[in-house]
């Protein structure tokens, strides 16, 4: 990772931002590099056949973000994605061969040169860009109630960037849209939409001052966060910081995405009160990923267990049974 | 028809138009639009307001998740017309997020792509829906974009300037690619809303805000009147 630090290409193959801070980057990365050094041998001590299996120890070690190396087979194991492997009636290669459906084809092979068009591992890359039709149109075909939605293109992409493997990242998908997230990516987006709701709620009980400014502006939502929940942050965050969230997300579920989301508006409060129209605030969301505290995906990791304060589980469910109710009403 | 130099790179094409129109010091309206673009997937929705605001195309153009806000400035005469551009997610299943980015707007685009009968349709469903659900003033014009294809057409001209007559919209044929028609279908709009000099104060529906002199968009990079 060092020779990259003052690159204009990620480690990942994405092109940086024209904007982006090379050297709060750079210091960053030197005192990051010792971190990934210590977790990398504090892994290492992991044993035994059930190194993997769901623990406290575990979980704070996720939270301290999973070496690159383990990352493919410790997503696997603690997000139910390898159970749902072997319990499977049939295998990834069979159902591969059941692709024939020409209109989802086409929708999807339309998306393929559109997917992350600035990184260098897709463009032109057939090997890549194969490889995400294989595992989009093999879900599609298997979950009919989903089928391809639009953000699952970068969920993929991102996928193959970690793991470098297809059926691996088939799997983990089906476990993401299938298990881990609300229904995000059915037809009519009815998780989504709930959870909208659910955010805008939780701003207001953070901070009423942010959630005042925001609908005074007009602001909906959907328009900046809809990348959170359907692309868990790719593309809105650097792309260490997303891999450092998705850890999190695999093991601890979806109401990581909010405490990301909050803790983000939370760090940006004085900026976001400074917006007085429309287009300076969505500049302000633009800009979250530059800010320096977000760089440091580290530190990030530790503000988003503090800054929202508690969320339970069960809270976020009944949040979410209040508002589909809303929902329905409307 | 009226064509815009092809391949031009050129985004202030305000900036031209201003200067010839409208000399530094003059007094003039600035009024302030909401626009939506709405259509089909993959029709150039993106791609159109990426050539009108930053004079670039991108042969490949990430698909919009959620929505993407942008604003340009074009001068009519004595009136700086500032568009608010809200670009949408075109995938079916996203149309449940439209009604909170049309709300309120006071001019659309309704975006098929000219090599796709399908996408036809769907613009004259989003047609249908604008007028139903949208304010009542709201200015629609229907773009068919990708004219550069038109070897591969498969809507016809006729029809689609037929179809637009009888529902009261703009059409234009358009090309994000080589910029075809689409300074002049934004430039269409402007001159078709309704630009009163707001003395009353009270904004009324469909119709531009009035901005302060000074409060005018330093921002905006575009803007035609500094």
């Amino acid at each position: 990772m060092a020779q990259t630090m003052y690159s204009k290409i990620d480690e990942y193959g994405f092109e940086r931002p024209a904007n982006f801070d090379y050297e709060v980057h750079a210091e960053f990365m030197g005192k990051y590099m010792h971190i990934l050094v210590r977790r990398a041998q504090r892994w290492s001590t992991l044993k035994g056949k059930n190194k993997f299996t769901r623990s406290s120890k575990l979980k704070r070690f996720i939270r301290k973000g999973i070496p690159l190396d383990f990352r493919a087979s410790v997503w696997l194991q603690v997000s139910g994605a390898q159970k749902l492997k072997e319990d499977s009636v049939w295998n990834y290669s069979d159902l591969k061969k059941k692709i024939t459906n020409p209109s989802l084809i086409d929708i999807i092979k339309i998306d393929l040169p559109r997917t992350f068009p600035d990184n260098i591992n897709f463009i032109g890359q057939e090997q890549l860009t194969g490889q995400m039709f294989n595992v989009l149109a093999a879900f599609a075909h298997q979950n009919s109630e989903v089928g391809y939605c639009q953000g699952l293109n970068y969920i993929t992409g991102m996928l193959l960037l970690a793991t470098r493997n297809e059926e691996a990242s088939f799997w983990l998908l089906k476990v993401l849209v299938e298990k881990i997230l609300p229904k995000y990516s059915v037809t009519n987006m009815s998780g989504l939409l709930i959870d909208l709701d659910v955010l805008d709620d939780l701003v207001r009980k953070l901070d009423v001052d942010i959630h005042k400014h925001i609908h005074k502006i007009g602001m909906p939502w959907a328009m900046v966060t809809t990348k959170w929940f359907i692309c868990l942050f790719t593309e809105v965050l650097p792309t260490e910081t997303v891999f450092r969230i998705w850890d999190c997300i695999f093991y601890e579920g979806s109401k990581i995405i909010f405490r990301v989301g909050l803790t983000l508006i939370k760090l940006h409060k004085a900026e976001i009160l400074r917006t007085k129209e429309l287009s300076e605030l969505i500049t302000c969301f633009k800009e979250m990923r530059n800010h320096k505290d977000i760089i440091d995906c580290h530190q990030f990791m530790i503000h988003i267990f503090q800054i929202p304060g508690r969320i339970t589980d069960s809270d976020l469910k009944n949040l979410r049974t209040k508002y589909s109710k809303a929902q329905n009403q409307r | 028809m009226e064509h815009t130099e092809p391949h031009s790179t050129e985004p202030e094409m305000a900036n031209r138009q201003g200067a010839a129109q409208r000399p530094n010091g003059a007094q003039g309206k600035i009024c302030q639009f909401k626009l939506v673009l709405l259509g089909e997937s993959a029709v150039g929705k993106s791609s159109l307001v990426l050539r009108f605001v930053k004079g670039q195309f991108h042969e490949y153009q990430e698909s919009t998740i959620g929505a993407a806000f942008l604003t340009q400035t074009v001068c009519l005469d004595d009136t700086t017309v500032k568009f608010e551009i809200w670009d949408t997610a075109g995938q079916e299943r996203y149309h449940s997020l439209a009604p909170m980015y049309y709300r309120g707007a006071q001019a659309a685009i309704v975006v098929y792509d000219i090599t796709n009968q399908d996408t036809f349709g769907r613009a004259k469903t989003w047609v249908k829906e604008l007028q139903r659900q949208a304010s009542p003033t709201i200015v629609i014009a229907l773009a068919g974009n990708k004219q550069d294809l038109a070897n591969k057409r498969m809507v016809e001209y006729e029809e689609a300037q037929t179809y637009a007559e009888e529902n009261g919209l703009l059409f234009m044929e358009t090309s994000a690619k080589t910029a075809l028609n689409v300074n002049d279908i934004f430039l269409a709009i402007a001159k078709k809303l309704p630009k009163y000099d707001q003395n009353q104060g009270q904004s009324g529906q469909g119709q531009g805000r009035r901005l302060a002199e000074g409060d005018q968009g330093a921002k905006t990079p575009g803007n035609c009147c500094k």
